[in-house]
């Protein structure tokens, strides 16, 4: 995209710019993985779980994660849900939606490849990975808040990896 | 009413028309000939003692030999009492007439049926597909032996 991205590209290579992008990729970083918000928006019957995640007996503010109700302020969504063909096109549009960098949780057997409606069924989509990039697969009908927060604490390992050279290629095109 | 007396009730009015399918639910369930069935709503919804002035579920359904039906669940709140009725249609023009001005109910049920069984319904004020996406064009899925994009069949035991 713009010439701000390949900034730190440039940066790395410059005697000692190592120290530059890898301490602010430590802070961009930590600052991501600490507050990832999520987007408010549940399909079917996993979302009654993923509610129970936010509330405050499993209490995903413990991680900085409180839901937005808007896709333009979420990093993060969570596909809590029976996906039909119908709906796939609106999960698309909400993911694009979202400002970058945005992860995605496919959460439950439905979202992952269509669950209990993989056989004999015509308006269920076999995964939601179909349309969109998914970061984290978190199978279970539905899934305790247990294995969702688990998911969580792999999605900010994951985001800890990151570096900002590697922003310049475009995780969208993937 | 008790099931005894709706049968009785609706025999008398109908007499051959209307089977009477012997089970030990609590509602009496029918079958109406095809000709008799705008008629036999009517009647359900007018007269003073049956009263049927609700449609909680007008649902198709083919059955593994090729038949197809239309099963109405009728419910009176006033006189508390319930019926199925049911019409059999045919198997290669399955269609029958609308009953969306007895019960306005029926009309999304109509489109329903309509959109994933392919029964015609005459005389239906708004016969569009309901809901299914916009480009379906892959037939009526709630038919046996329907297959389309991405459909995996059970596999066998
Ligand atoms: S995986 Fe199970 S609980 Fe989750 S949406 Fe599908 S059917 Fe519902």
């Amino acid at each position: 995209m713009g010439i701000i991205e390949k900034v730190p590209a440039y940066i790395e290579r410059l005697p000692g710019g190592g120290i530059v992008t890898t301490s602010m990729d430590w802070v961009l970083n930590q600052s991501r993985a600490s507050s990832l918000w999520y987007m408010l928006f549940g399909l079917a019957c996993c979302a009654i779980e993923m509610m129970a995640a936010g509330a405050s007996r499993y209490d995903f503010d413990r991680f900085g994660m409180i839901f937005r109700a808007s896709p333009r302020q979420a990093d993060l969504m969570f596909v809590a849900g029976t996906v039909t063909h119908k709906m796939s096109k609106r999960v698309k549009l909400l993911y694009e939606q979202m400002a970058e960098p945005s992860y995605v949780f496919a959460m439950g057997g439905c979202a992952c490849n269509g669950g209990p409606f993989y056989y004999d069924c015509y308006s269920v989509l076999k995964g939601i990975d179909q349309v969109i990039p998914v970061d984290i697969y978190i199978p279970g009908c539905p899934p305790r808040p247990e294995s969702l927060m688990e998911g969580c604490l792999k999605l900010q390992e994951k985001i800890k990896k990151e570096k900002m050279s590697d922003w310049a290629s475009d995780r969208k095109e993937v | 009413m008790t099931k005894e007396q709706i049968t009785a009730r609706l025999k008398d009015k109908f007499g051959p028309e209307l089977e009477i399918v012997e089970n030990n639910q609590p509602e009496p369930y029918f079958y109406i000939s095809m000709a008799k069935y705008y008629e036999l709503c009517s009647y359900a919804k007018n007269d003073p003692q049956l009263d049927f002035d609700f449609l909680f579920q007008l649902g198709a359904v083919h059955y593994p030999d090729d038949r197809f039906e239309v099963a109405l669940c009728l419910c009176s709140h006033e006189k508390n009492h319930k019926a199925v009725v049911k019409v059999r249609l045919d198997h290669d023009n399955p269609e029958t007439v609308t009953i969306s001005d007895i019960w306005k109910a029926a009309n999304w049920f109509e489109r329903e049926a309509m959109e994933l069984f392919g029964i015609g319904f005459f005389g239906h004020p708004d016969p569009q597909p309901l809901l299914l996406y916009d480009d379906w064009d892959y037939g009526y899925p709630m038919r046996k032996g329907w297959t389309g994009p991405d459909f995996v069949p059970m596999p066998e035991k």
